[in-house]
């Protein structure tokens, strides 16, 4: 084997390579939290599509994302009942109410979702249990989302708080989370909504929801259903209205391109610590690596060695960061109440240590044209 | 430098001049293949423009193979130059200059390297790598070497000549200066290269050491038939050499073997200009 020259030069510093490691593993760390977060807002746009009892979605075209949609006619729900394969057409309604914490007695947004108690709008048992359903037909009353944050207080059945100026009881409990869009959501029924949400026509819906029946052909009834239906409402399968919402939050927002931005910066912090280490490795060792040109090493050699210190601080940085990051994610998670769907995602892994030996190697590219230059004649 | 100790140095000098008696030193040789260096008309500038300043004046110069040429002459006079020219270190543009047996006037950077190849290089710093052991810093250049298998082997060999045979997995760090001045003597000599280059290899090295050194460097020549030029200012170790040249604002001034040299320099005005360096 070849003097392994790049690596023994690199564990010779200890101090140095620490130093090193401890700069490419924060980048690391900072890259995979904005990944992380820019994961998380897609999976939890997702999130709630799988949580609704439907194939097929009817939203108003001016409808960015669930939290702030549009309202269209209902007439469009019952319109497309009548196409074959629809088993069942249910509407939802959506809003903002303030929420006060009966202990702290300060107010906060709260997401609620008006549904007909009739209807199976959701997929969860939870919800369709007698004791909800009896709840959700009482007046002034609602049930809670566990992963609500804790800010709002008590979520025992039977908590008595104000709503916008109106009495509300807390009639049960179900799981859902709220995503980026919310802290916490409640649950009511359609007349208990118009109450709350007054003035509010039930003939205006937020989100159609169009369920098929058993075997029926996705594609071919929204295809039906766009043949149908005026140009006022949208029709989208549930991978579409998910596709949406994400480009939504990732491109239309500024929160993806915040993230964006955060593992651009989080790369140059990464660059220019490398970049740094690197160039004092070779000002160190300038007469070493002239020596060697004069002994008939061509620069390509040289060029190389400093590659490959790159290239091993990459993977030496990588590691802890990468087991950090796990670390992150899990105390992220814990912190939102699994609010936010952060999680280490193999390609993600992939990509970022893809990404650290390219950050590295660009330092390399950066800083080894000093030793590329270096003059041998110029040592003796 | 106290009167007494410039003569007794050239006692010592006259003492081993004589058994170089009979040397070929300035002898004509009519063969090209018994040079390994050929000069002629060297001209050597550095900068460019107004600022072109001649450093090298119309060298001519042959070195025999097997001899060893001292090199001597003031700070600035143009030695470390003409070294890195004959080295292949930098272009030269003016003249002819051929080492061993090769042209290297005109040479692509990429064929200069070949040359250097043939060269061993000791400078007045050691540089060798710290993070290496004194056996890997040899083995870095056989490594150059097409069939490198044996680089232990052959770096440990050569350590061993040089007396370093309990140091080979030593750092630089754990060594003398001479030792790791022969160290770096190891890594010049490892490819048994048939032209050596030394710019003032003792500078760095105390008088004991500094001697150790160079005769080690003799001798191991003298057994494989080595070509040295070694710069020095240390006239101590004049008495090594076959022939000595002496560089003069850019011009080889003479050109003796060690016999002449030191008939023809007065020990005391020999002294002050060794000192005047
Ligand atoms: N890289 C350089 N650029 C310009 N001038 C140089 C350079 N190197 C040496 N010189 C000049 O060339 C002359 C000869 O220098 P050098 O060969 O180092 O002399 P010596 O080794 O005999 O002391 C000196 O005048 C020196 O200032
Ligand atoms: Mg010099």
């Amino acid at each position: 084997m070849k003097t392994p020259l790049a690596w023994l030069n690199l564990v010779h510093e200890k101090t140095r390579l620490l130093v090193a490691i401890a700069g490419v593993a924060f980048a690391v760390i900072l890259v995979f939290m904005n990944l992380g977060f820019l994961g998380s807002l897609a999976k939890a746009a997702s999130m709630i599509y799988s949580q609704l009892n439907a194939e097929v979605y009817l939203v108003s075209p001016q409808t960015l994302e669930i939290s702030t949609t549009k309202a269209f006619p209902i007439e469009r729900l019952y319109q497309a009942a009548g196409i074959a394969g629809v088993e069942r057409v249910m509407p939802l309604y959506t809003g903002y109410l303030q929420w006060r914490n009966p202990e702290t007695r300060t107010n906060r947004s709260i997401f609620v979702y008006g549904i007909n108690p009739n209807d199976p709008v959701f997929v969860s048992p939870e919800i369709q249990s007698p004791e909800n359903q009896a709840a959700l037909r009482r007046p002034d009353t609602a049930l809670i989302d566990r992963l609500s944050r804790p800010e709002f207080g008590p979520q025992t059945t039977g908590t008595v708080t104000e709503v916008d100026r109106r009495q509300l009881t807390i009639g049960g409990q179900y799981t859902l989370g709220g995503g980026f869009a919310a802290d916490g959501t409640l649950i009511m029924s359609d007349q208990n909504f118009r109450r709350f949400f007054d003035p509010f026509p039930l003939r205006l819906i937020s989100l159609g929801l169009v369920k098929l029946q058993p075997g029926a052909d996705v594609e071919q009834v929204a295809a039906e259903l766009r043949r149908t239906l005026p140009e006022d409402v949208l029709v989208l399968t549930r991978p579409q209205i998910i596709q949406r919402e994400r480009d939504y939050w990732i491109g239309t927002t500024s929160t993806g391109f915040i993230f964006g931005m955060g593992v651009i910066v989080s790369c140059i912090v990464g660059v220019v610590i490398v970049y740094q280490i690197l160039y004092t490795d070779i000002s160190d060792h300038m007469k070493q690596y002239a020596t060697l040109k004069a002994m008939g090493y061509r620069s390509q050699f040289l060029f190389w060695t400093v590659v490959q210190e790159a290239v091993i601080l990459a993977v030496l940085g990588y590691i802890p960061g990468f087991a950090i990051s796990l670390g992150l994610y899990e105390l992220t998670l814990r912190a939102t109440n699994g609010g936010l769907p952060i999680g280490m995602e193999l390609g993600r892994a992939v990509h970022v240590l893809l990404l650290t030996i390219g950050m590295c190697s660009l330092s390399a590219l950066v800083s080894v044209r000093k030793v590329i230059v270096a003059d041998p004649a110029e040592v003796f | 430098m106290s009167q007494s100790m410039s003569q007794s140095m050239s006692q010592s000098m006259s003492q081993s001049m004589s058994q170089l008696v009979g040397s070929t030193t300035l002898e004509t040789n009519s063969d090209p293949n018994a040079y390994a260096v050929q000069i002629r008309g060297l001209n050597y500038y550095f900068g460019q423009g107004d600022l072109r300043k001649q450093v090298l004046f119309d060298i001519d110069l042959d070195l025999l193979k097997g001899q060893i040429v001292i090199m001597t002459g003031p700070s600035g006079s143009g030695k470390t130059t003409l070294l890195t020219l004959i080295g292949a270190l930098r272009t030269v543009r003016e003249g002819s200059l051929k080492v061993l047996g090769q042209e290297i006037v005109g040479l692509s950077r990429a064929e200069l390297v070949n040359v250097r190849r043939n060269i061993g290089f000791i400078f007045q710093a050691h540089n060798l790598f710290d993070s290496l052991t004194a056996a890997q810093n040899v083995e870095m250049a056989v490594e150059l070497l097409d069939e490198w298998g044996d680089k232990r082997q052959k770096a440990i060999e050569m350590l061993s000549q040089l007396g370093l045979a309990d140091r080979v997995d030593y750092k630089p760090s754990a060594l003398s200066g001479g030792q790791k001045q022969r160290v770096a003597i190891a890594r010049a000599l490892v490819n048994q290269p048939a032209l050596i280059l030394a710019d003032e290899p003792t500078a760095a090295l105390d008088k004991k050491s500094g001697r150790e050194v160079v005769t080690l460097m003799q001798q191991l020549a003298k057994q494989e038939g080595r070509t040295i030029l070694m710069v020095t200012h240390d006239n101590r170790i004049l008495d090594v050499a076959d022939r000595i040249i002496t560089l003069v604002d850019g011009r080889l001034e003479t050109d003796d073997n060690l016999e002449n040299f030191v008939n023809t320099h007065d020990p005391k005005s020999l002294d002050r200009r060794m000192f005047m360096m």
